[in-house]
């Protein structure tokens, strides 16, 4: 059974503009014990698919559509009576059954507490143990995450550690209740390529110690490669593509993934290949296309992409892509 | 060989970060010692981690910094020797392109205002023909002439990338400092901003010096690169040189840390692990920069900088190639 799966998900927000339809009939699964990698730029709707999942959409932002299930229990704000009863159930759930790492670690702790009590906090509210246990097992989760001396750094401010040791200690967090999801939104974005590489070989080691699922949102195919078993290829609010992560390198089906995929390059080949970008910019999600979002960057774009998203073409168990050149007759009808 | 455009020797800026009136003294050495030449129609290449002083350097170089000691020379022109006019036309040769595309155009003035300041200032051109130089520019860089009347907050992050181009050329510059040009961008904008800055190199014959991070695109832009390291430049070479036989360790283990897109290369390449952080660039010791941290050290790099020495057609500073080391 999946640890997480979600169906048909679609928020919006409510702003002076209009509405932003952000994520629109999404549908994805987290199996246990592997690394999923969504990919998209920036307002693919990649991180409000997340901030959906944990319940920590902003105040203007509502689930529409959808069912959220982790581990055999619904978690859509629409199977809760009230926003009281949902906010209570969320509460009792996040830092405890599925947690999050941030994309800049000093925006996500507080200046002003010391590490320490940072740490136990998420122990003392999820689990039973007194607080003298529970900062045994902060110092425990540090040792765990590669910090050097815990006993002693517990006791310090966020701003006496480097970007890498904060990433670790947000990751710290996250893993302090065993969760089975772990969510991790842009983790080494901020980070130098030296200290990327620890922390990315830090989360696949925790993965496999923990048994728990990852999550791992990047605009940075390499990382993907490096990391991810499968691949959710996001753009413009949609999933267009998804599969193992060879299917989505090596046979990728959906023109977006193939533009993205050009627009890369391996430092290992000998010459430089020219570079094949997208051209244009992404949709307006103000006025979301009907039809397929990639609807006006498309090489291949024909008429009916233009009222009609296509239907999901399923080549294997694991991969899936919405192209209308999929579809038989797709290019007369 | 042509005669260099630009050739720093020797250069170092440094900053005196002591608090207080009694405190002992701290400087921060975020450029020490650092020598190159880049030439006519080349892209020099400059990668390191956040805080090595590539941006430093990059503004050292177009004089925004004074350099503590050492020399530049543009066109065999020392440039901190220049003053008055003669800076003004230095700096009319020598544009700059900036990292964050929001940050670096006045949200106040619209496109057309932006990019026809510089030709104010430098008083080219008749009014007329400005506005036809704006227009061409515009049309250079990838956007419609009637964006001439628009803001800054109209366009995305990679169109204001390229408002902030077409200004860098508005004056026909020779030489660009592009500090990281591209990291504020998405994956499939970055591929349209590099494609446009080649584009412009082949037509105007302009030489850049590419300061990022993302050592995959430098790789892809840069004719030659030059790996920095807490001030420090620690190896220079052909870009393809480099990549596939880097000489210094930390251009080791930099390279083995850049993630490829290639799932099944990836599993099987062996990572060289570089443990632990940069050190403080705050009174830095007398020794090899990268020595906290490099698999290879010996006691004779904690005592001593190592020299830079030529190997393979490339500059190392690494005392495992000295001579009978």
């Amino acid at each position: 059974m999946s640890v997480l799966s979600v169906e048909h998900l679609s928020t919006q927000f409510t702003t002076d503009q209009g509405i932003v339809r952000a994520v629109r009939d999404v549908s994805f699964s987290v199996e246990k014990g592997e690394i999923l990698g969504i990919v998209g730029e920036s307002g693919s709707g990649k991180s409000v698919t997340m901030f959906s999942i944990m319940g920590l959409l902003a105040g203007n932002g509502t689930v529409t559509d959808g069912r959220i299930i982790l581990d055999g229990e619904d978690l859509s704000p629409s199977a809760f009576s009230s926003e009281k009863e949902y906010e209570k159930k969320m509460c009792a759930v996040r830092g405890n059954q599925m947690a999050m790492i941030f994309q800049d670690p000093m925006t996500f702790l507080n200046p002003v507490l010391r590490i320490e009590s940072q740490l136990v906090e998420p122990i003392l509210n999820h689990t039973k143990l007194s607080r003298k246990e529970a900062v045994d097992r902060a110092i425990e989760l540090m040792g765990k995450v590669g910090i050097p001396s815990p006993e002693k750094r517990i006791k310090q401010y966020p701003h006496q550690f480097s970007g890498g040791m904060r990433q670790r200690i947000i990751i710290a967090m996250a893993l302090a209740c065993n969760p089975k999801l772990i969510i991790a939104d842009e983790p080494t974005t901020a980070l130098d390529v030296t200290i990327q590489a620890q922390v990315l070989e830090l989360i696949s080691a925790i993965k496999d110690e923990f048994g728990s699922s990852v999550i791992l949102i990047t605009h940075d195919l390499g990382v993907v490669a490096q990391t991810c078993d499968r691949v959710a290829i996001m753009y413009g609010g949609k999933i267009v593509e998804q599969g193992s992560a060879e299917d989505i390198f090596y046979s990728p089906n959906h023109p977006y993934t193939k533009g993205l995929l050009g627009c890369v390059t391996n430092p290992e080949s000998e010459f430089s290949e020219p570079l094949h970008p997208i051209p244009g910019s992404p949709p307006d999600l103000l006025k979301p296309p009907a039809g397929c979002p990639f609807l006006d960057r498309c090489p291949n774009a024909m008429r009916v992409c233009r009222d009609y998203m296509p239907e999901t073409t399923v080549f294997s168990d694991s991969h899936f892509s919405r192209c209308w050149l999929n579809q038989k007759g797709g290019a007369a009808g | 060989m042509s005669e260099a455009i630009l050739r720093v020797e020797n250069c170092c800026t440094w900053f005196d970060v002591t608090r207080g009136l009694f405190a002992k003294k701290q400087i921060v050495k975020a450029v020490d010692n650092v020598s190159f030449q880049i030439f006519p129609g080349e892209t020099f290449g400059l990668v390191g981690e956040s805080g090595c002083g590539k941006s430093t350097l990059g503004r050292t170089i177009v004089k925004i910094y004074s350099p503590t000691s050492g020399k530049i020379f543009y066109k065999g022109e020392d440039i901190s020797t220049l003053e008055g006019a003669r800076t003004k036309a230095f700096r009319k040769q020598v544009q700059m392109i900036f990292q964050d595309p929001y940050a670096s155009l006045d949200p106040r003035m619209t496109v057309g205002e932006i990019v026809r300041e510089p030709m104010d200032i430098h008083g080219l051109h008749t009014a007329k023909e400005r506005e036809e130089r704006v227009v061409e520019l515009l049309q250079i860089v990838g956007l419609k002439p009637d964006h001439i009347r628009r803001y800054p907050h109209e366009f995305s992050g990679g169109q204001r990338q390229r408002i902030g181009i077409a200004r860098t050329l508005a004056l026909d510059p020779e030489f660009i400092v592009c500090d990281e040009p591209i990291s504020a961008l998405d994956v499939s904008i970055q591929a349209q901003v590099i494609n446009l800055l080649e584009e412009i190199q082949k037509k105007m014959g302009i030489s850049y010096l590419f300061i990022a991070h993302d050592l995959s695109m430098v790789k892809h832009i840069s004719d030659r690169i030059g790996v920095m390291y807490l001030g420090h430049i620690v190896e220079t070479g052909p870009s393809h040189l480099l990549y596939s036989k880097p000489l210094h360790p930390y251009t080791r283990g930099l390279l083995s840390a850049v993630p490829i897109p290639d799932p099944r290369r990836a599993k099987e390449r062996r990572r060289i692990a570089l443990s632990g952080e940069i050190p403080s660039p705050i009174n830095p010791k007398p020794c090899c920069p990268f020595a906290t941290r490099c698999p290879n050290a010996t006691e004779k790099c904690f005592q001593a900088m190592p020299p830079t020495v030529e190997v393979d057609g490339r500059q190392v500073a690494c005392f495992l190639y000295e001579e009978g080391g």
